[in-house]
């Protein structure tokens, strides 16, 4: 069948020309700030990355305490390629994680999720939280001494939540301790449960795009220039940050595959020198910040409220930044905003450096 | 009886019914999905029976991990030769501590907790002193117990 008569048969049961006219009627926004519009979708191809590379690895590893290590070891030491994708899957988690921080951030700032976006900013915030959990969990399946008092930590500092924390803990365990049934549920997080969330999520956060268009900051709305199309003309400029990024990805992969540390041994102590992944380092320093009692309290307890708390209010910056769903300037809220990015910042750099 | 009025309209009748049926069955399909994702989450042991002859000959001022169900427990034998049992779990954050025979501590790695040669806690985070077992011999056995807790041994 020729290329033509396969557009007419599509052409005879389907609007196509209908969906072009929505497709050259999609514009984009053109000004000073519309460089952070490239995190979004950069973010959505680091995770189709992540999702092949992903299929890929899920062939061979093995989620068994007795051979999790090992298959590992055996998918970068003897299958073909299986280097290159572990180490593709390892960074283009990193990456994306870095990307997703930065649209978080400048969406923030920019104050794109005011009025009418406040749903955009959910999804997005839940899919945040979502992809760290994917990192956690992606990691703690190297089952190594590392990985395994990183995830002992975490889930024991989830447990620290009043009320519904040893629920939790119990839940993410599967048990009262850290163990093979540990192992078993991460993976099928890591594989099925978060996958598919994020798919709904994603999606949902694409329709949406669709439904607002891009968001134009307040102070740049009389300062436009003329919006762009977006096929072709922003999909090329997409695509060309694309395979910037790809570029990254690989190099890094070829030069710095990630270690792979002990297998985890329940009874070794914990490894000196222990740090958790960098976008965990902002926690782990707040962490230290609170002493072991407070006014008789566990000093750990109040760290994690307080943390919460802090969690929350981010989340729930949308519906209470009122000037701004109301298209007034928010200064209050640029301070805010500016606080948790340096906050964020700060404690990362003092987590490396420490 | 006729009644000449009703109460609630067909429509609201049927509503009520089918949406009552829907949450039912909701609730009942998420309850048995949540009992079976929750896990049964038993319980550390009251004890562990381990061999004489492997712990009490280790060197002074040194440790020796067992196993204390999934988490880890130390024998520890002091300067002076007494003899203790501990969870080597930290109070902090349930990392395991290592013994440091240098300065005669025990120590969490993690977000560096740590405790002296009673367990309790001297420097970092740790809330809590460590926990220490009841030790005793019964033959070649060596029991470790849970404080307060009476070990009633199967008759072998």
């Amino acid at each position: 069948m020729s290329c033509r008569r396969l557009k007419d048969w599509f052409d005879e049961r389907y609007d196509l020309e209908g969906l072009a006219g929505i497709a050259r009627g999609k514009h984009v926004p053109s000004h000073r700030h519309d460089i952070w519009y490239f995190a979004g979708g950069l973010t959505l191809f680091l995770f189709c990355i992540q999702f092949i590379t992903g299929m890929a690895l899920a062939f061979y590893y093995v989620p068994h305490p007795e051979h999790a290590h090992k298959s590992i070891i055996e998918i970068v030491t003897k299958l073909n390629m299986g280097w290159l994708f572990r180490s593709i899957h390892h960074w283009g988690a990193q990456l994306a994680i870095v990307v997703l921080f930065i649209h978080l951030f400048s969406t923030l700032l920019l104050k794109a999720y005011r009025k009418p976006r406040e749903l955009l900013w959910v999804t997005g915030f839940v899919m945040l939280a979502v992809s760290i959990f994917f990192g956690l969990s992606g990691y703690f399946l190297l089952w190594d001494e590392r990985a395994f008092a990183a995830v002992r930590v975490a889930t024991g500092g989830a447990g620290n939540l009043p009320v519904v924390g040893g629920l939790i803990k119990g839940f993410l365990r599967g048990g009262i301790d850290v163990t093979g049934e540990t192992l078993t549920r991460f993976y099928a997080f890591h594989v099925a449960v978060l996958p598919i969330v994020t798919l709904a999520l994603a999606g949902a956060h694409v329709v949406l795009v669709q439904v607002h268009g891009m968001s134009v900051p307040l102070s740049q709305q009389h300062r436009q220039g003329r919006p762009e199309p977006f096929f072709p003309d922003m999909l090329c400029k997409d695509m060309i940050i694309w395979l910037i990024f790809l570029g990254i990805v690989v190099t890094l992969a070829v030069l710095l595959p990630p270690e792979i540390g002990k297998k985890a041994d329940p009874l070794a102590p914990a490894p000196e020198n222990i740090k958790p992944e960098w976008y965990f380092l902002f926690l782990f320093e707040t962490l230290k910040l609170f002493p072991g009692e407070i006014l008789g309290l566990n000093g750990e307890t109040i760290a994690i409220l307080v943390i919460s708390a802090a969690i929350l209010f981010f989340f729930l910056i949308p519906f209470v930044d009122r000037r701004s769903a109301a298209q007034q300037k928010s200064p209050v809220f640029t301070w805010i905003g500016i606080l948790y990015v340096v906050y964020f910042a700060v404690m990362t750099f003092i987590g490396f450096v420490s | 009886m006729k009644l000449n009025y009703s109460l609630v309209t067909r429509r609201t009748f049927i509503n009520t019914l089918f949406g009552g049926w829907l949450a039912a069955f909701a609730a009942g399909s998420l309850y048995a999905l949540f009992k079976f994702a929750f896990p049964t989450l038993g319980k550390e042991p009251d004890f562990v029976v381990l061999k004489k002859a492997d712990f009490l000959d280790i060197p002074v001022n040194s440790v020796k991990p067992f196993a204390w169900g999934g988490k880890l427990g130390l024998f520890f034998k002091k300067e002076n030769g007494t003899t203790q049992a501990l969870k080597g779990v930290c109070t902090h954050m349930e990392c395991n501590i290592t013994y440091r025979p240098d300065v005669k501590r025990f120590y969490c790695a993690c977000h560096k907790g740590w405790f002296d040669e009673s367990g309790k806690n001297i420097e970092g985070p740790p809330p809590k002193p460590l926990e220490f077992f009841d030790v005793t011999i019964e033959g070649d056995r060596l029991i470790v117990a849970k404080k307060g807790v009476k070990v009633e041994l199967p008759k072998a």
